[in-house]
């Protein structure tokens, strides 16, 4: 194994190689859209505009494969920093929060932007606070990270045993949801899609593990790009003649907050610990667009933001990303491309809505003015608006959306052809597949390295480990999607359980593991296991109705009780030994050696000494 | 490679620089929403000003701290000789 400069020079052909994916993306759509044009079989178009991108991801992560420990668990170190930024914006979105997010800006308004404030705020933390660090340690997973930083073992199997349990929900939320997206493409039995997409993911990761990821993902980074911003740039130029839907809309807002309330909507009070984002399934308008704290009382969306930052900060499976950019350098600035990407997306979500706003406010004025708009039957023959279509009156009360509908059905209001509802489709796919990509890698990785292996610092030969995480990646993809289809639960609020989950257990002591030399692995594994322990109880407690502190942000009650614990037992009994102490010197320095390669040169050494 | 000497004031710089880039943002993030409804009452672009700020202007203020952080840390790095020889 060799660790030198040249390893780790970026591939200059990149550009080139991901051009020509955008535009084979482009010409799959261009076709469709002639071909339906020319009235060619409907149920043909579907199937290609979701097989034909699946094989071209696929393909990508098959021919990237490799057998090299550095290649498939850290991707060579040599991902650029706008292809990280890129990857690590579109695995914390996933599909959830592109097809729920536009649901839940679609029915609570400013409300939702607790989900935006909250990612961004939570790069900008990792920004900060971590990701130079965590790259110039460059461990390969989290749990390792932990154990070597603090030589426990106990920690790094406990924390091991811990971030499985977030990364599976996530896995099975996005898997969830893409089958759910994927239905309205394909007709077929929900469980086979899942199983289906859960096989895409492993065989478009197996063959490189987190190479395969990396180059398969930027593919699929890039087409839900495509589709999102090509669609909605459509509509925005259709609607207000200006290519920004992000900036564009706010006329239409203006439209709204006049209109919305003479409609009939109201503004309604909440007690301050409210947290009511729009659950699964079909519901009604109940507030005005942008009258904030209706849905999300003001407490729950300062705590939200505080839930959703800390765990997208230190999320397990977001975090490791940085470890394979090229530099520390190019760490930091992969995410500020993170918080470009994922800010630009999560706006155009919410101009998504709001379009969507406008149009629901038109139908709900329209029988007064004429007949009820035709795209209405279009969307309700799709199933993605529900109406009682023999009513006379049809106000607010009477027209109901599908929250994961919303998206979709944009489209379908503008009466574009459907080429453009199946762009979007294909897109929502692309992030249920990068997202549920990055949780299998990450997790399986944890597991192989962490788990199977983690009673030896001593690595096992480098074919060895290699096999192991193989395995595990078929493993772990089948137990997401068996999860995805013995509990079906809205993914939403799996994510959010999640985040907030990894938040309470990992953020304090992955925080203080870098500001605070003094912290001891005794306290770390205090600090872990409580913040689990208690934010684990608190989501359970609160789903049973015992506390007033709604469930997908009460597992961070968990966070002040880890810090205590892991800052007070630190402070009981120090024993930080020399060899912690000069870790901790060395990661908050950019400069030289990256440690975790270090460590494992002298554990091979030591190996190599005794036989 | 850094100097050994280097290293307290390198550390202390980096951590008054990450003190200044965290701070304010976080102010932000904890007052911007608790004005959301006042200012909603003010236009900016047809967007209610409120909304306009906690939407897009806390966008543009994540992307400068971290871009000025990036910057900033950066100039650190070299002023101490802690950068990476790559």
């Amino acid at each position: 194994m060799t660790f030198g400069a040249r390893a780790r020079v970026v591939n200059p052909r990149l550009g080139t190689y991901f051009s020509i994916f955008a535009a084979l993306f482009t010409v799959l759509f261009l076709l469709v859209l002639i071909f339906e044009q020319l009235s060619f079989s409907e149920a043909m178009l579907q199937l290609g505009f979701f097989v034909g991108p699946i094989l071209i991801y696929a393909g990508i992560g098959l021919s990237v494969g490799s057998n090299d420990t550095l290649n498939y668990f850290a991707a060579g170190r040599r991902v650029p920093a706008a292809y990280t930024g890129l990857l690590l914006a579109a695995s914390a979105m996933g599909a959830t929060l592109l097809v729920a997010g536009t649901g839940a800006f679609f029915f609570s308004g400013f409300d939702a932007l607790v989900l935006m404030m909250g990612t961004l705020t939570g790069f900008v933390v990792m920004a900060i606070t971590l990701a130079p660090f965590y790259r110039k340690f460059g461990a390969f997973t989290v749990p390792s990270y932990l154990g070597r930083r603090f030589e426990s073992r106990a920690l790094r199997i406990a924390s091991a045993v811990v971030v499985a349990v977030p990364m599976l929900l996530v896995l099975a939320a996005e898997l969830h949801m893409g089958a759910g997206v994927t239905g309205r493409l394909i007709a077929s039995n929900p469980d086979l899609i899942v199983c289906v997409l859960a096989l895409s993911v492993a065989i478009t990761t197996a063959a490189g593990g987190k190479r395969s990821f990396t180059w398969a993902g930027v593919a699929q980074s890039i087409a839900l790009f495509l589709a999102l911003l090509g669609v909605a740039t459509t509509v925005s130029v259709i609607v207000t003649n200006l290519p920004i839907p992000q900036l564009a809309n706010g006329p239409i807002v203006r439209g709204l907050v006049r209109n919305e309330i003479h409609e009939g909507l109201q503004f309604i009070g909440t007690w301050p610990l409210a947290f009511e984002l729009p659950g699964d399934g079909f519901a009604v308008l109940s507030k005005p667009y942008t009258q904030p704290f209706g849905a999300v009382g003001i407490l729950a969306f300062g705590m939200g933001i505080f839930a959703i930052a800390a765990g997208i900060s230190t999320a397990p499976w977001l975090l490791p990303r940085v470890a394979a950019t090229p530099s520390v350098y190019e760490a930091r600035k992969s995410l500020g491309w993170a918080t470009v990407f994922s800010g630009l997306a999560l706006l155009t979500v919410s101009a998504v809505a709001i379009f969507m706003r406008d149009f629901a406010l038109d139908a709900v004025m329209s029988e007064r003015l004429g007949p009820l708009p035709k795209w209405l039957y279009d969307a309700a023959a799709a199933h993605l608006v529900s109406f009682d279509q023999t009513a006379t009156r049809l106000g607010f009360a009477g027209l109901q959306f599908d929250r994961d509908g919303v998206l979709f059905a944009l489209p379908v209001a503008t009466e574009l052809p459907r080429a453009f509802f199946y762009l979007l489709l294909a897109g929502a796919i692309a992030a249920a597949l990068v997202a549920a990509g990055a949780t299998t890698v990450s997790l399986a990785a944890v597991l192989a390295e962490d788990v199977v292996q983690g009673m030896s610092w001593e690595p096992s030969r480098p074919e060895t480990r290699v096999w192991i995480m193989r395995v595990f990646i078929g493993i772990v993809a089948l137990c997401g999607a068996m999860v995805a289809i013995i509990a079906p639960t809205d993914p939403l609020r799996l994510v959010l359980w999640a985040l907030s989950l990894t938040g309470a257990s990992l953020f304090p002591v992955m925080i203080l593991s870098v500001w605070w030399k003094r912290l001891t692995s005794t306290a770390a594994i205090a600090g872990v296991i409580s913040g689990f322990g208690v934010g684990a109880l608190a989501i359970l407690i609160s789903e049973v109705g015992a506390i007033s502190v709604p469930s997908p942000i009460a597992g961070i009650l968990g966070l002040p009780v880890s810090f205590a614990l892991a800052i007070g037992l630190s402070l009981m009994r120090t024993e930080t030994t020399r060899h912690t102490l000069e870790i901790v010197r060395d990661i908050r320095v950019p400069g030289g050696e990256i440690v975790y390669d270090r460590e494992m040169q002298r554990l091979q050494l030591r190996k190599h000494g005794r036989t | 490679m850094i100097e050994r000497k280097e290293r307290k004031p390198y550390w202390r710089h980096t951590k008054w620089q990450v003190l200044a880039s965290l701070i304010p943002f976080l102010a932000i993030v904890m007052v911007l929403p608790l004005y959301a409804d006042q200012l909603n009452a003010n236009r900016f672009l047809g967007f209610p000003l409120g909304y306009f700020l906690a939407a897009h202007g806390f966008f543009v203020i994540a992307v400068v701290t971290v871009a000025s952080y990036v910057n900033r840390q950066n100039a650190i790095d070299h002023w101490h000789g802690a950068h990476e020889d790559v």
